[in-house]
C-alpha cells in the first residue's frame, strides 16, 4: 500500500527533481537518487537504491544532447520503487516492467511542456514590447510551472491510481504469467547494457579502445575473484557452523570489489595521457635541437 | 544617473559591478532554463539572467534598453547551460564598452560560440562527469551503499562553482578568453574521455547481469556454455550484449529508447526459454 502522504511527498519532488535536473543540478534530478529518495518515503532504502542504480545504468549515455526530449528516468525509478515496495514487486521485475515503461511514456508529457513554454516565451517577447518587467518575469517562471506539471501529474495520476493495476499484475507475474515474471527480470540484468552501448557510441571509442579493453579486464578480473573469495568465506562460515565450532565469524572481512579503486585507476591513466600528451611540443622542440647538431 | 543622461553609445555608463555578476550567477543557477520552449529554447532565459543588469545599463524606460532586450530574447538561443554564462560575460564587457552599437558583435557572438559551448558542455558535464560518478553512485547504490550518490552531489557542487566563477572571467578578459580557454578545453576532454572509455569496459564487466543458462547436450555430454565462455575471459557474455547494441545503435532510424524495448523484448524471449538467466 502507498498512504496519501507517501503519494503527496514523492510528487512534490517529481516536480523538484526537474526543475534541479535543468538549473542548479546537484544529481537529485538522477535515476539514482530518485530511488534512494523514493525508498526513503516508502521505507525500503534498499530497494530505492537498488532500482535507482540499476535504471541509472540503463540511462547511462542517454544525456541531453541538443536538447532533445529523453526518456524519463527518474520519474520512472520513482514509480517503480514505489510500487516494488507498495505492491511486493521483485525490484527486477519492477525495472523492467514498470519503471521503463513509464520513463518512456513521461517523454510525451515533457514534449507538453516544452511545448506550453513555446506560449510562455511569446509573452515575453509582447512584454519587451511593452516594458512590463514585472510581466515578464512572471511569465518567464511560468514556465517553471509547466515543466514541474509535466512531472507531477503523471507521476500522481500512477502513483494514486495504478495500485490495482500494479497489484493485479505483479499477483499474475508470480502466477500463470511466471515466465513473463522470470524474463522480465533477465530483462532487468540485462537493461545496463543498452545504456553502455550508448555512451559508447558518443565517447572516442575508436581513439581510445586500449582503455575499454583495460577496464573490462581489469574490473572482469577484479570482479570474479572478489565474488569467488566471497562464496570461499560463506563457505568456510556454513562448514564452520556445521562442525559446531562455534561463530568463527568472517563474514564482513571480504567486500565487494570497490568500484570507486577502480575509478582511481582510470583516474590515473587520464592523468598520465594528459601529460604524456602535453610533451609532444617540448619534444618535437628538443628533436629539431638535436637535428640542428647534427647538421 | 537620470535616465534623460545619455553617452553617445546608448548606455548611462553604468559600470558592471561584481554584485550585477552575483545576481546573475543566482539567476543563471535557480532558473536559466525554466523558460526552455522548442520554438526558440533558452532565449527568454538568456534575457531574464541579465534584465536586471541591463536595465542599469540603459536606463530604465529608455527606447535603447527595449532595442537591447529585444535584441537579446527574440533569437534562437541554445548552449549548454553549464557554460553558458561564458557567453553572458563576454557580452556585458561588450555591452558595457559599446551599448547598442556593440550588439551586432553580441548577436554574433552568441551564434558563433553557443554551438562549440554546447559541444564541449554536453561531452564533459553531460555525459563524461555523469558517466563517471552517476555510474560509481549507481554501483554502490546497488550493492546498498548510499555514499556514491554524496560524492556525486559534492561534485556538482563544485560544478556549480565552477559555473559562477566563469562568468567573472568571461567579463574580465572579454573575447581573450574564448582563445586562450579552447586549447586548454580540448586537452582536458580529451583526457577526460580516456576515464570515461575506461569505466564504461569496467562497467560492462561489473553491472550487466547475465549468463548462458542453456546446457546442450552435444553427442551424450553436457556442454556447460557459461563456463567455457568463462575460461576465455570472464564476463565476455554481457560484453557480447553491449558489442551487439553498439552495433544496433548504428543502424539508421535508430534511438535509444527503441533500442532499450528491443533489449527489453529479447531478454524475456531468451529468458522464458531458458536460453540465458540473470547472474
Amino acid at each position: 500500500m502507498i498512504a496519501w502522504w507517501q503519494i503527496l511527498l514523492l510528487t512534490l519532488y517529481a516536480g523538484y527533481q526537474i526543475l534541479d535536473e535543468l538549473n542548479w543540478y546537484t544529481c537529485a534530478g538522477s535515476a539514482v537518487f530518485s530511488g534512494m529518495i523514493t525508498g526513503l518515503i516508502m521505507g525500503d532504502l534498499q530497494t530505492g537504491l537498488f532500482i535507482g542504480g540499476s535504471m541509472q545504468l540503463t540511462v547511462l549515455g542517454v544525456g541531453t544532447f541538443g536538447g532533445a526530449s529523453r526518456i524519463d528516468a527518474n520519474s520512472g525509478t520513482l514509480v517503480a520503487t514505489a510500487f516494488a515496495v507498495g505492491a511486493g514487486m521483485n525490484p527486477e521485475t519492477a525495472l523492467a516492467a514498470i519503471g521503463v515503461p513509464v520513463a518512456a511514456i513521461l517523454v510525451y508529457t515533457d514534449i507538453a511542456g516544452r511545448f506550453a513554454n513555446t506560449f510562455f516565451g511569446h509573452m515575453c517577447d509582447a512584454d519587451i514590447e511593452k516594458m512590463n518587467w514585472g510581466a515578464y518575469n512572471v511569465h518567464y517562471l511560468l514556465g517553471a510551472v509547466s515543466w514541474m506539471l509535466s512531472r507531477m501529474i503523471p507521476v500522481f495520476l500512477a502513483l494514486a491510481f495504478g495500485q490495482g493495476l500494479v497489484e493485479g499484475i505483479t499477483t499474475a507475474l508470480n502466477g500463470d504469467w511466471k515466465w513473463l515474471g522470470d524474463g522480465l527480470s533477465v530483462a532487468g540484468g540485462a537493461l545496463p547494457a543498452v545504456g553502455f552501448a550508448i555512451l559508447l557510441r558518443y565517447l572516442p571509442v575508436k581513439k581510445h579502445v586500449a582503455y575499454l579493453l583495460l577496464g573490462f579486464v581489469v574490473a572482469a578480473l577484479f570482479g570474479t575473484a572478489f565474488t569467488s573469495i566471497m562464496n570461499l568465506n560463506a563457505n568456510i562460515v556454513a562448514v564452520n557452523g556445521a562442525l559446531g565450532k562455534g561463530a568463527v565469524d568472517m563474514v564482513g572481512m571480504f567486500n565487494n570489489m570497490s568500484m570507486l579503486a577502480i575509478a582511481i585507476i582510470g583516474f590515473a591513466l587520464s592523468l598520465l595521457y594528459y601529460k604524456n600528451n602535453q610533451r609532444p611540443v617540448a619534444a618535437a622542440g628538443a628533436a629539431e635541437g638535436d637535428d640542428d647538431d647534427e647538421l | 544617473m537620470s535616465s534623460n543622461e545619455k553617452l553617445a553609445n546608448g548606455t548611462t555608463g553604468y559600470k558592471i559591478t561584481k554584485d550585477d555578476l552575483a545576481q546573475i550567477n543566482r539567476r543563471n543557477l535557480l532558473g536559466f532554463q525554466d523558460g526552455w520552449n522548442y520554438e526558440r529554447m533558452q532565449h527568454s532565459g538568456y534575457l531574464w539572467i541579465i534584465l536586471p543588469t541591463l536595465r542599469k545599463l540603459y536606463g530604465d524606460g529608455t527606447p535603447e534598453l527595449k532595442e537591447a532586450c529585444r535584441a537579446q530574447c527574440a533569437p534562437f538561443f541554445n548552449t549548454s547551460n553549464f557554460l553558458n554564462t561564458i557567453i553572458t560575460g563576454i557580452d556585458l564587457a561588450i555591452e558595457e564598452e559599446e551599448g547598442i552599437e556593440g550588439l551586432e558583435a553580441v548577436a554574433g557572438l552568441k551564434t558563433g560560440l553557443m554551438g562549440p559551448l554546447a559541444s564541449i558542455g554536453d561531452s564533459i558535464f553531460g555525459s563524461l562527469l555523469p558517466t563517471i560518478f552517476g555510474a560509481l553512485a549507481a554501483n554502490m547504490a546497488m550493492n546498498g551503499n548510499p555514499l556514491g550518490i554524496f560524492i556525486w552531489v559534492v561534485v556538482n557542487i563544485l560544478v556549480d562553482w565552477f559555473r559562477c566563477k566563469q562568468t567573472h572571467m568571461a567579463y574580465e578578459q572579454g573575447m581573450k578568453l574564448v582563445t586562450t580557454m579552447s586549447d586548454r578545453l580540448n586537452a582536458l576532454t580529451d583526457a577526460a574521455s580516456v576515464m570515461g572509455v575506461f569505466m564504461v569496459g569496467a562497467l560492462v564487466a561489473t553491472n550487466v547481469g547475465i549468463v548462458i543458462a542453456a546446457k546442450p547436450v552435444i553427442g551424450g555430454v553436457t556442454v556447460d556454455l557459461q563456463n567455457i565462455c568463462n575460461m576465455i575471459c570472464p564476463k565476455l557474455v554481457p560484453a557480447a550484449l553491449v558489442g551487439f547494441v553498439y552495433w544496433l545503435l548504428g543502424k539508421k532510424g535508430m534511438t535509444s529508447t527503441k533500442a532499450i524495448f528491443i533489449v527489453l523484448v529479447l531478454s524475456i524471449a531468451l529468458g522464458a526459454f531458458g536460453i540465458i538467466c540473470k547472474g
